[in-house]
């Protein structure tokens, strides 16, 4: 029984699972003060929904293998293993042994899923149906992200794939067809809570500790690794999105500096535990550059991308998993010279890309034909909060009570 | 290797993190909703320029001991292993064989535990500076002011050598005064308060400073903020110990302890003074109990600490008015909270310290070790401060333009208002 790498597990689990309430802040502070609480309800209802089909058949779907258990399925492919439905083989793990580990790492991947669904949310805010959103978290789980994380997550020995951590391309792609299905939110509008951002990024990166460390699923060296990785890229992404942003701007935001840190951290989980440091502060300078220009991507390709997802997390993960070919601390192109490593990760992120895609679209497509995805254009105006859940965030006896600046 | 202990400092070091966005919103609420933004981005800007500043050579300041041919300077003083830049050597070891890592853990886990420390030193400071300063100025004084000041503090007070429990090696402060600071009451709270005290001088007292302060705007955000650091102190302090034993079950506790009877404290002088206990004074309170508490949460018996709380609590209570009687404007009472909670702390050491205060040993010699100690820091970190923001202001200049102070910095600074509520978007 190790008892000391399960105690640091569940303390990474309860670090992942708080991200999630952290992302509902994030974007919650990002959105109007009348979509506020639309906007952080997808997040906590992809913590019921999604933990609920995990215990049930999610772990199953993710890490069955064929050759032990009652696999039905493609192995490797598409399957799920019966004897772990409601986490059952695990749970028989942790009784008849009393080693916990297995069961714990079914908690730590659950908090993954759950966190992988709700970023997808920040795509769809202001104006989607709180039921239709619920019902693509489910499918789009069951069948994009479970099975994805069967061919990422779900390895025994076999060390190469571990370094594509593909799990976080996924849900990347899928916002991206998303937003694609749902059209433009009704206007710009700058961010209602500045310090709600900032509470969401600090709980973010709080949880992302437990996130990149909790993956070397013990405490260890590259457990260290992983956390100071995790510290080093986001400070530099800071600060090269706020040194955009004074350059072509000239001001440096609040909100542009949380959305760096944001970017460097997607940039470095896939890479936490192969690069140096110093490597890590230069993956985090260079996605928080660039992720800051990708931003402005969504205006030239004409899709609404309301809280920059796809700046923010496909730009910043696709740099992080095809840099990794290159600075892979022993088997990148600077140590090794041989391009292989990074052909790896350019399949690897296609294979993933492709698949995630087309299915999120036709998951997408199909619910906006049948129970449609968004809300009517005059209760989108109105502002959804009062429409799909009859409760505004901040209340005061006049209803058109406006926030004094200054006293 | 100890999985043990390398997970619990991880997980300490997680929690430490996590104070610099809970400072940001402990020092925001109580700013105006025009600088809350600013007040922020003061926080947050110290983490981007202070963890590169660390991985880059922050580390190798701070950690580096004499006697190798890699080291450049004076031992124990200020000098730099020029083998931990950008943390190489460190990474070898945590990539190497388990069981040839000397402490019990990998060494970049340490690392990654200071680098915080580091971080939210320099963003305490920024309470003195509320509402007027520039971004730009702050985030040069903020590196500055790491590099010279903060790194070497960090040598004198917390890299020493342990052998059979006694410091046999290490900085001058720790090793040749022999001075006891667990976590950081001179190399964080008193460190800060001086320089915050020195930045206060420099950029002057705000308009309006004198017909009494402004309100803040926003309790709950104060009162998150103080949660979030009371949580990420518990692995301030306890993960200090560097392993998860008994010591750090003491300092555990203590940290529980000493703030719960501060904010007790803070509050009978409020409703003794004014009339009311407010949630801002509670909030003050309980940080001025864990200030207290940092260097002496290993060495003092629960006891001693919920005494050294209550007295803490009520001096800074106290204290906090000093900045109206001598005329200097730290505006959120990093003065009166840090540099003089972390003085008492420090030197109730020297009396109540488990077997080295007076009270066991009878001898006044841990005190004036103390009180050396904590003298020499204070002066080396006001003095520096004073002239890196000196500088500062006097070139790009440090302060904004008055019309933009009476206006709101946010706007002027970042673009920003910190709140979008009324007009058409509602």
């Amino acid at each position: 029984m190790h008892s000391d790498a399960t105690g640091f597990l569940i303390i990474c689990s309860a670090l992942v699972l708080f991200m999630t309430p952290g992302l509902a802040f994030f974007y919650g502070g990002l959105v109007r003060a009348s979509s506020v609480v639309s906007m952080m309800m997808m997040s906590f209802g992809s913590i019921a929904l999604i933990a609920v089909i995990w215990v049930v058949f999610g772990y199953a779907m993710s890490f069955g293998n064929a050759d032990h258990g009652n696999y039905v399925g493609w192995d490797g492919v598409f399957g799920i293993d019966l004897n772990q439905l409601f986490l059952g083989g695990v749970i028989d793990d942790a009784l008849s042994h009393n080693d916990g580990f297995n069961l714990v790492f079914a908690g730590f991947q659950g908090t993954f899923a759950i966190i992988t669904v709700a970023l997808i949310s920040g795509a769809i805010a202001d104006r989607a149906k709180f039921g239709s959103w619920l019902l693509f978290a489910g499918i789009w789980a069951t069948l994009v992200y479970f099975p994805v994380a069967s061919w990422i997550f779900n390895f025994q020995t076999d060390e190469t794939g571990k370094t594509i951590n593909g799990g976080w391309l996924v849900y990347r792609v899928g916002v991206l067809d998303f937003a694609g299905g749902t059209g433009f939110s009704k206007g710009m509008h700058a961010p209602h809570s500045v310090p709600l951002v900032l509470i969401g990024v600090g709980i973010l990166w709080f949880g992302w500790f437990g996130f990149n460390a909790g993956s070397a699923l013990a405490a260890n060296g590259i457990a260290s690794l992983s956390f100071i990785n995790t510290l080093a890229s986001p400070v530099a992404g800071m600060l090269t999105w706020s040194l955009y942003e004074k350059l072509k701007h000239g001001k440096a935001t609040s909100v542009g500096a949380g959305s760096g840190a944001v970017a460097a951290l997607v940039a470095i989980t896939p890479a936490c535990g192969y690069l140096t440091p110093f490597w890590s502060l230069v993956l985090g300078a260079i996605a928080g550059f660039v992720c800051a220009m990708a931003i402005e991507l969504k205006f030239l390709l004409g899709y609404d991308d309301s809280l920059d997802v796809v700046g923010v997390h496909l730009v910043g993960g696709l740099i992080g998993t095809l840099y990794l070919g290159i600075f892979a601390n022993g088997s990148g192109l600077i140590y090794s010279g041989s391009f292989d490593q990074l052909a790896k990760q350019a399949i690897g992120a296609l294979t993933v890309l492709i698949y995630a895609f087309a299915v999120s679209f036709i998951i997408g497509w199909t619910i906006q034909k049948t129970v449609g995805l968004r809300v009517t254009s005059t209760d989108e105006i109105a502002g959804v909060d009062l429409v799909q859940h009859g409760e505004s965030a901040y209340s005061r006896h006049d209803p058109r009570w406006s926030w004094r600046l200054g006293r | 290797m100890d999985q043990g202990n390398t997970g619990f400092i991880l997980i300490s070091s997680a929690l430490v993190l996590l104070m610099t966005p809970g400072l940001a919103f402990f020092y925001g609420g109580m700013v105006k909703a025009k600088s809350v933004v600013s007040m922020m981005m003061l926080s947050f800007g110290s983490m981007g320029i202070v963890g590169v500043l660390w991985v880059v050579y922050g580390y190798a300041v701070s950690f580096s001991n004499g006697g190798t041919s890699t080291f450049i300077g004076i031992d124990g003083v200020w000098g730099i292993d020029t083998s931990f830049l950008n943390l190489d050597a460190q990474v070898k070891n945590a990539l190497g064989d388990p069981a040839a890592m000397v402490s019990g853990h990998p060494d970049l886990a340490f690392v990654a535990f200071q680098a915080v420390f580091a971080i939210i030193t320099v963003a305490l400071i920024s309470g003195a500076i509320a509402d007027r300063a520039k971004f730009g100025a702050w985030m040069i004084f903020a590196g500055v002011w790491a590099t010279l000041i903060y790194f070497p503090v960090a040598n004198w007070v917390f890299n020493f050598t342990l052998t059979d429990g006694k410091v046999t090696d290490g900085g001058w402060i720790v090793y040749n005064l022999g001075v006891h600071d667990f976590a950081g009451g001179t190399a964080v709270h008193i460190n800060a308060g001086a320089a915050g005290l020195a930045l206060a001088i420099v950029l002057g007292k705000r308009f309006g400073f004198s017909k009494g302060i402004t309100q803040p705007h926003n309790v709950p955000l104060t009162l998150l903020g103080a949660g979030l650091l009371w949580f990420g102190w518990f692995g301030f302090n306890a993960g200090s110990e560097l392993a998860a034993d008994g010591i750090a079950s003491i300092a555990f506790l203590n940290t529980l302890s000493a703030p719960a009877a501060a904010m007790l404290g803070w509050l009978i002088i409020e409703k003794i003074k004014h009339g009311k206990a407010t949630s801002i004074g509670a909030a003050s309170g309980a940080v001025a109990g864990l200030v207290a508490i940092t260097p002496a949460c290993d060495i003092l018996n629960p006891g001693w600490a919920l005494l050294l709380g209550i007295l803490a609590g009520a001096l800074c209570a106290l204290a906090v008015d000093l900045k109206f009687a001598l005329g200097f404007d730290d505006s959120l009472d990093v003065v009166g909270i840090h540099l003089i909670g972390g003085i008492f702390g420090t030197l109730f050491i020297g009396v109540f310290g488990r077997g080295i205060g007076v009270l066991d040993t009878g001898s006044w010699s841990q005190l004036g070790a103390q009180a050396l100690g904590a003298g020499a820091v204070l002066a080396y970190s006001f003095i520096g401060a004073l002239v890196i923001g000196f500088i500062i202001e006097k070139t790009i200049g440090f302060r904004v333009k008055a019309e933009d102070e009476i206006a709101g910095i946010d706007t002027v600074v970042h673009g920003e208002e910190a709140y979008a509520f009324g007009g058409a978007n509602v």
